[in-house]
C-alpha cells in the first residue's frame, strides 16, 4: 500500500509571502481544521518531508535557500506551490528581486493552491485529495 | 562664499535641522530618497502639522544623520543599497538590502528601467557583525525556519546559554515592491498595495487612499470615516488576538495558544462573511456595504467578547504564565525613544504615543493609551490585551454613527493626480507611513515605512542578555512582521 495515503509531511519554505499565506498554513494546525487529524503534519526538517510547501514569489535572496531546501527532500517528493504569489500569478510577479512563482525559479509543481490567500480548508482539501492519487 | 563652504552649510542644516525637530519632540515619520539627489526627512508635530526637511547628494553623497539619531542607520543602509547615495559618516555601512547577487551597478530605485542582464551566481550572505572572543560561539539560524514562519536570517552571538549580540538579516523577502508600484496606473497599484503585508493591509490601504484623498482634495463623508475606523480596528483585532495567541505558544501554554488561535479563527470567519477576506485584503477600497451588514458585525463582536472573556480569564491566573514573560525581552524607555521604537513596543516603555491621538480619522473618538511599563513581554502583552478591548468600544462606537441607509457607490481615484504627499496611521505595528510622489496619475516614487521595519534594530536590543531559549518568546511578543519591512 501506498504510505502516503496515510501520512504526508510538509515542509514549509517562505520565499517572499506577505504572510497572508503563512497565517492560512498556521489555521490548518489550530484545532479547527486539526490537519494531524488527517495524517498530514508540518515538519522541521526536509530529510523528514514528503513534500515542500512553497508560499511567495520566491524572492532572489531566498532562490538559493529554496533550492538547498528542495536538494534536502528524500525522493520520492512532491512540490506544492500555495497561494497565487507562488502559483505564479501574484502581485508581485514583475518586480525586480522577485522570479516570478515556484515554476520559474524551480520548477513546475507538482500541486497548486491558487488563492490570495487560499482559504485554509481549500489547502486542506487539495493535500487530502493529492495523498490519494 | 565657496563650493566648500556652502557644502558644509548644506551638510550642518540638514543636520541641526532634523536634530532640533527630534529635540522639539516631533515623530520622524519617514527618511525617503529620491532619484534626483534629493533625500527627504517628513517629521510630524503633536499638532498633527508636518515638516519636512531636504538635503541635496552632491558627488552622490550626503550627509548621515545616523551617529546624531540612530533610528535612521537602516533607512540610510537601504537608500545606500537602492540608490548608491552615500551616507558620509555612517558607521556601519554595510549592505542591508542588497546581497553579492546584485550587479554592482544596479541600483533598482535610480533609474527608470531595469539594467541589468542577471543576478550574480554566487550565496546571497552578507557579512555578520559577530562578538568575538573565548568562550563566545556564533549560531546561525535561517533563512528558511523550521515552522511556518516568514524568512529572516539571524546571527546569534552566544556566550553559554545567552545571547551577546543578535545580528538580524531580513530582506531575504525583498520583492522589489516600491520600485513594482512605480510607474504603474493608479487602479493597477491598489491590490498591490493592499497586499504589502497580511498583517496590517487595512493600514496600508488607508494611507494610499488617504494619500490620493488629499491630492484629489476629496471631501471623505463621515459616514465612510466611520467604516474605515472600524476596518482599522478590526485589524487590530485580528491582528493582536494572532500575536497574543503566539506569545503562549512561546513557553509552551498550548491551552491559551490553541484557544487564542480559535478565537483569531472565528473572527476572521466573520469578518469574511462581512467584509469579502479573511485578511480584509482590500476591504477599505469598497464603500458602500457597511450599513446593511450594521447587525451582523454586532453579533460578531458580541460572540468575540464572550470567548474574549473566558479567555482573558485562563491567562490571567495563571501565575506560571506571567512569571515567565517578566523580566524577559527588556526594553529601556530611553533606548524605545533612540531606536525609534513604535506602535506595542514602544507603549509597553511608558511612552503615550499612539498616532490615532493626531490621525484626523480619530476625531471623534477619544483614545485610550494603555499605562503599562517594563518594557518585557509581559508589558507587550498587556497592551495588547488592553488595546483589543479598546477596539471593542471604538467599534461599538463607530456602529452607533453608521446611518441606516446604504452608501452610493465608491469613490474613483481620478487618473491626473500629481504631487507629493505624506500619509500615515497606527496600524497593529506601529506608526505605518507612506511617501508618495504622483504625476498625471503615475506613481513616480512610493516609499512604505512600515511599523516593524523601525521594531526590528529594538527586537535585537531586547534579546541580547537573554537565554538563547527565550528568543522565540520575545521574538513572539514583537511579533513584527517581515514583509512590509522587506517590501
Amino acid at each position: 500500500m501506498n504510505q502516503r495515503k496515510k501520512s504526508l509531511q510538509l515542509r514549509h519554505v517562505d520565499a517572499g509571502s506577505c504572510n497572508a499565506c503563512e497565517q492560512e498554513l498556521t489555521a490548518l494546525l489550530s484545532k479547527d481544521l486539526d490537519i494531524q487529524h488527517y495524517g498530514i503534519d508540518v515538519v522541521a526538517s526536509p530529510r523528514h518531508a514528503d513534500a515542500l510547501v512553497v508560499t511567495g514569489p520566491v524572492t532572489d535572496t531566498m532562490q538559493p535557500a529554496l533550492k538547498k531546501v528542495w536538494d534536502a527532500v528524500p525522493k520520492p517528493r512532491q512540490l506544492i506551490a500555495v497561494g497565487d504569489c507562488a502559483a505564479g500569478c501574484g502581485v508581485f510577479q514583475n518586480a525586480y528581486a522577485s522570479h516570478g512563482g515556484v515554476e520559474s525559479a524551480l520548477k513546475k509543481p507538482d500541486l497548486t493552491i491558487r488563492g490570495c490567500p487560499p482559504d485554509p480548508a481549500k489547502i486542506l482539501d487539495m493535500l487530502r485529495e493529492m495523498m490519494q492519487n | 562664499m565657496n563650493e566648500a563652504t556652502q557644502a558644509e552649510e548644506i551638510r550642518d542644516n540638514w543636520i541641526q535641522d532634523n536634530i532640533s525637530r527630534k529635540n522639539a519632540g516631533d515623530v520622524l515619520l519617514a527618511l525617503t530618497g529620491y532619484r534626483d539627489n534629493q533625500i527627504k526627512t517628513h517629521w510630524l508635530s503633536a499638532d498633527g502639522k508636518m515638516k519636512a526637511v531636504t538635503t541635496t547628494c552632491v558627488d552622490a553623497q550626503f550627509a548621515s544623520l545616523s551617529p546624531s539619531m540612530p533610528e535612521v542607520a537602516w533607512d540610510e543602509r537601504e537608500i545606500h543599497d537602492l540608490f548608491g547615495y552615500q551616507p558620509v559618516g555612517h558607521p556601519d555601512l554595510r549592505p542591508l538590502v542588497r546581497t553579492p547577487r546584485w550587479p554592482d551597478t544596479f541600483f533598482p530605485l535610480q533609474k527608470r528601467s531595469d539594467d541589468f542582464a542577471q543576478w550574480n551566481d554566487v550565496e546571497p550572505d552578507n557579512p555578520a557583525k559577530v562578538v568575538e572572543g573565548e568562550g563566545i560561539t556564533i549560531m546561525k539560524v535561517g533563512p528558511t525556519h523550521a515552522g511556518i514562519i516568514e524568512s529572516g536570517h539571524f546571527v546569534f552571538s552566544i556566550i553559554g546559554e545567552n545571547i551577546l549580540h543578535l545580528d538580524a538579516h531580513l530582506f531575504q523577502n525583498h520583492r522589489g515592491v516600491e520600485k513594482a508600484l512605480e510607474s504603474l496606473p493608479i487602479q493597477e497599484a491598489k491590490p498591490l498595495i493592499s497586499r504589502i503585508c497580511g498583517a496590517d493591509t487595512v493600514s496600508h490601504q488607508y494611507n494610499f487612499l488617504s494619500a490620493m484623498e488629499n491630492l484629489a482634495g476629496r471631501r471623505v463623508p463621515e459616514s465612510v470615516e466611520w467604516q474605515r475606523i472600524i476596518l482599522l480596528e478590526s485589524e487590530r483585532i485580528l491582528s493582536h488576538l494572532n500575536d497574543l495567541a503566539q506569545i503562549p505558544a512561546g513557553v509552551g501554554f498550548t491551552v491559551a495558544h490553541q484557544r487564542g488561535l480559535a478565537m483569531k479563527e472565528s473572527w476572521q470567519k466573520g469578518l469574511a462573511a462581512i467584509f469579502g477576506h479573511r485578511f480584509l485584503f482590500d476591504a477599505m477600497y469598497q464603500e458602500k456595504m457597511m450599513a446593511s451588514k450594521k447587525e451582523q458585525l454586532q453579533q460578531l463582536l458580541v460572540s468575540l467578547e464572550t470567548m474574549w472573556m473566558k479567555w482573558r480569564k485562563l491567562v490571567s491566573r495563571q501565575q506560571g504564565f506571567h512569571d515567565r514573560m517578566h523580566g524577559v525581552g527588556v526594553v529601556k524607555r530611553e533606548d524605545a525613544e533612540q531606536l525609534g521604537a513604535v506602535g506595542v513596543a514602544l507603549r509597553a516603555t511608558g511612552v503615550s504615543v499612539d498616532m490615532r491621538t493626531i490621525m484626523p480619522l480619530y476625531r471623534h473618538n477619544r483614545i485610550h493609551i494603555p499605562q503599562v511599563t517594563g518594557g518585557d513581554v509581559e508589558a507587550r502583552f498587556q497592551v495588547r490585551l488592553q488595546e483589543v478591548e479598546h477596539s471593542f468600544a471604538l467599534i461599538r462606537n463607530a456602529l452607533e454613527h453608521l446611518q441606516g441607509k446604504n452608501q452610493e457607490a465608491s469613490w474613483r481615484i481620478p487618473d491626473d493626480l500629481t504631487g507629493e504627499v505624506v500619509s500615515y496611521s497606527e496600524s497593529p505595528h506601529g506608526l505605518n507611513v507612506h511617501v508618495v510622489q504622483m504625476k498625471n496619475g503615475v506613481i513616480e516614487r512610493y516609499h512604505v515605512r512600515s511599523g516593524a521595519y523601525r521594531n526590528w534594530p529594538v527586537l535585537a536590543l531586547a534579546v541580547a542578555g537573554n537565554a538563547v531559549a527565550d528568543f522565540p518568546l520575545i521574538n513572539k511578543s514583537f511579533e513584527l512582521c517581515y514583509s512590509c519591512a522587506d517590501r
